[in-house]
């Protein structure tokens, strides 16, 4: 290839000392500038990761792992608290729909998400200050009514945000579900009360044994704030309606946890229970039942198997593994004994049409089985209670009437959580709550600046194909494990079960992540870029540039990219940034040309220059 | 006396021999004609790099052409490009007089389009035709990603084919012929392989009148 004949642009000219340099020298490329052979111009575009669009909260989920991989723990740490307020706690107790989601599951086995973010919640927790601050006071009170996932997670980040905030919480301790719904062994309590000095240490004020309706109105709360997050949750337990529910020994799944975990309970189960319902709560309610001095527990479900059952399949598995026993398709229909429970009257049961979603058919005409117990523990559910609450504010659902943004008609009142998301096909989970906590807690922010609302209506293009991203880089690799205490003894204590990662274990899992669709400074394409044109000041997501003078459009980086966040763009779609060139192969009047035009003067000359 | 000028920007191996298709043929047609014609490819340009923007040459008059062993057009009065993107590379107006043609082969209309030509105040008219579309689908235009990673392709892989335009030469040629009459329709028609192609492309121009006066200097 040669210049002879070229015009260089200003801009692209060096100075070479009167020699061309080859292409392969140093800035010998600087005179090709062959971006003008471009038909499609690569672009980095981050997708959004399947399990970040899974996760309840839209946790940043690839990005921590990211920086887990990298060592940057601290920035990690702080990453997960944009959008969580508990890592310790989600990390233990979360149901994982990002790990359901996470495209490794297609390929070997998903990410051990919760278990990297309870490694760094636990970092959290062993910090002696924690990483975010208190927004900048802006005068302006909310009160946040019920101090579990969703009304913590509102009033962290109002406080973030510089409101005054204060929770009302009718238990004795604060927490909510997160206290009374979920067993020590799986949360302990330490690592909550560390989670709640946190979210006291943002200034927000936590009032106990307060009960809206009762200790404080609904006009004084309109009164003395500025805004209202009602996020009370369901507190109330749902009946089967059987004959006999209200003998004695008969309990209900939330009230059982919730007593066991404010330290109130009374119970004292006797050596054989049986828990009615096949979902997570009845799961921790048989675990439970154990730890309480049951000698036999079985559970006794409307479901024929146990992949029908609305259960996390590990907890259930655990479960089993600690020696509680299953019965399937079969609903308690009476509840006999002489003022205590004795047996339970079973009959054949099914689900009408889809399963949990539909009503039970109980084949009454069949003849009943007795299953002979001394307790009895439902677990078929919850509703909220909301005699307090004007009627206007009710739904048919029996829940809060609130609209997409959970603001209550025209009032500076919300709602977020599960006393919203029952029934609407939400699944209701911690994580759910906390993220409904956490976007109602910037509508309020918004009312009170009186900006208006609008929808998050982004389209958000989620990888969930692997054909988009390149599979060459990512070798099968197992996932790492958690350690469980053994059945035997754990059934019979209240030690915490499942035992966090090792720092090399998180880093060794967070290293697995495909990191999909978004950039992870893996430095391929700038490796592989032929020309090259791809430059970086160093290595880090964001910082790489196509040099578009140079780009030819040959696709290698694009192919190449093992996440698939570079793509390919038809660059007749940027109609800015023309790359006009003039090279050796523009159309100059080239060398020959210009020997024409001599020729042709040549006549006019005077023959001594010829 | 006329004396006319085309210009055919292409991309090296992939589209090569489409514009070289492009040129024979006209060139050929006017020689039936009676008419002196000339065609040419531009050797400076490395038409046989992968993608490597290229000119083929075709001048067509009713005289004696003077300047035949000049290598390049200096001055076209009609401008073909075989790959859309082209518009945005180069100076592919340098030279033309008042009252050219701008031919493109694009799904985008000539509205879209004429914001990125330099120097659109010389044409009277800008052409655009969607001739991959009307030629096959499949042809490699729409495969540029496989081609990107089968870079070390030999020269002439889209050669195989000895036929005059199979694929989307043909509805540029049917381009070039109704919007500028430099051949007759009935002399070039019977040379072209991809017969529905040249008659689509004859049906489905979208043609932008730019600068009447232009034309009439």
């Amino acid at each position: 290839m040669s210049t002879k004949g070229t015009h260089i642009p200003e801009r692209l000219k060096i100075t070479f000392g009167g020699i061309t340099p080859a292409p392969t020298q140093e800035k010998g490329q600087d005179l090709f500038p062959t971006g003008n052979w471009r038909a499609i111009r690569p672009v980095y575009r981050d997708k959004m990761p399947p399990c970040n669009n899974a996760c309840g909260t839209n946790e940043k989920i690839q990005g921590y792992l990211d920086l887990v991989k990298r060592g940057k723990y601290l920035d990690a740490y702080a990453l997960i608290k944009e959008d969580m307020p508990f890592p310790s706690v989600t990390g233990r107790v979360c149901y994982h729909p990002c790990e359901t989601a996470c495209n490794r599951g297609k390929y070997d086995e998903a990410i051990s998400i919760r278990a990297v973010e309870r490694f760094l919640g636990d970092l959290g927790q062993a910090l002696k200050r924690d990483v975010v601050k208190a927004g900048a006071p802006n005068g302006k009170k909310v009160a946040v009514v019920g101090s579990g996932p969703a009304g913590h997670s509102a009033a962290y980040q109002l406080a973030r945000l510089g409101y005054k905030v204060t929770i009302l919480e009718k238990s004795p301790k604060p927490g909510g579900l997160n206290r009374g719904g979920i067993p020590v062994w799986v949360l302990p309590p330490e690592i909550l009360d560390r989670e709640i000095e946190r979210l006291q240490d943002l200034g927000v004020e936590i009032k106990c044994n307060v009960e809206v309706g009762k200790d404080v109105a609904w006009d004084d709360l309109k009164k003395n704030y500025d805004a209202v997050v009602l996020a009370v949750g369901l507190t109330d337990p749902n009946s089967v309606r059987a004959e006999g529910e209200d003998k004695d020994g008969v309990i209900y799944g939330l009230p059982f946890l919730r007593d066991i975990g404010m330290g109130t309970s009374k119970v004292r189960l006797g050596p054989r229970v049986a828990v009615i319902g096949g979902g997570n709560t009845a799961i921790d309610c048989a675990r439970e039942a154990l730890r309480q001095g049951a000698v036999e527990v079985t559970m006794i479900t409307v479901e024929s198997n146990q992949s029908e059952m609305p259960a996390v399949p590990e907890d259930l598995h655990d479960m089993l593994e600690e020696g509680v026993e299953l019965l399937h398709g079969r609903a308690m229909t009476a509840v006999h004994g002489n003022g205590k429970v004795e047996a339970l009257q079973l009959h054949p049961a099914r689900f009408s049409g889809a399963i949990n979603a539909s009503p039970i058919n109980i084949d009454r005409n069949a003849k009943p089985d007795q299953f002979f117990v001394d307790n009895v523990i439902i677990a078929v559910g919850q509703h909220a209670s909301l005699a307090w609450l004007p009627a206007e504010f009710k739904n048919e659902r029996g829940t809060i009437k609130s609209d997409r943004f959970g603001r209550l008609g025209d009032t500076n009142f919300f709602a977020a959580g599960d006393i919203v998301q029952l029934g609407t096909g939400q699944q209701l989970m911690v994580v759910n709550a906390v993220g409904d906590g956490k976007r109602v807690a910037f509508n309020v922010d918004k009312v009170l600046r009186g900006e208006a609302l609008q929808p998050r209506n982004i389209p958000v293009d989620v990888i969930f194909d692997l054909n988009r991203m390149n599979m060459t880089y990512f070798p099968h690799f197992a996932r790492a494990q958690q350690t469980l205490l053994p059945p035997t003894s754990r059934k019979k204590t209240s030690h915490e079960v499942i035992q966090g990662f090792s720092e090399e274990q998180a880093v060794e899992e967070a290293g697995r992540c495909f990191s999909c669709g978004t950039c992870n400074a893996c430095d391929n394409c700038y490796l592989v870029c032929p020309e090259p044109c791809i430059a970086r000041p160093e290595r880090s997501n964001g910082l790489y540039k196509i040099l578009i003078d140079y780009c030819k459009g040959c696709r290698v980086c694009i192919e190449e990219c093992p996440t698939g966040c570079l793509e390919g763009v038809p660059e007749l779609d940027f109609d800015t940034g023309v790359v006009r060139m003039d090279t050796a192969f523009a159309i100059t009047p080239g060398l020959h040309g210009r020997q024409a035009e001599q020729l042709q003067h040549l006549a006019e000359q005077p023959a001594k220059n010829i | 006396m006329s004396y006319t000028e085309l210009t055919v920007w292409t991309r090296g191996i992939i589209m090569d021999k489409e514009g070289r298709d492009i040129v024979n043929s006209v060139a050929a047609a006017a020689r039936k004609e009676g008419k002196y014609s000339q065609a040419m490819e531009n050797y400076v340009d490395n038409p046989d790099r992968t993608n490597a923007p290229t000119r083929k040459y075709c001048r067509v008059s009713d005289d004696v052409i003077e300047n035949a062993l000049t290598y390049e057009n200096e001055e076209p009065n009609i401008v073909v490009l075989v790959e859309g993107t082209m518009v945005k590379g180069w100076d592919y107006m340098r030279g033309m007089p008042p009252g050219g043609t701008l031919i493109i082969n694009t799904h985008y209309s000539p509205d879209y389009m004429l914001r990125f030509v330099p120097g659109p105040e010389r044409l009277a008219q800008l052409v655009c035709v969607d001739a991959a579309k009307l030629a096959d689908h499949k042809w490699l235009y729409y495969r540029l990603g496989e081609l990107g990673l089968d870079r070390l392709s030999t020269e002439g892989a889209a050669e195989r084919s000895k036929l005059v335009a199979p694929d989307i030469a043909a509805p540029l040629i049917a381009a070039v012929v109704k919007t500028t009459g430099i051949v007759k329709r009935e002399t070039i028609e019977p040379m072209i392989a991809n017969k529905k192609a040249f008659e689509m492309g004859f049906e489905e121009l979208h043609v932008m009148p730019l600068n009447v006066a232009a034309v009439g200097a």
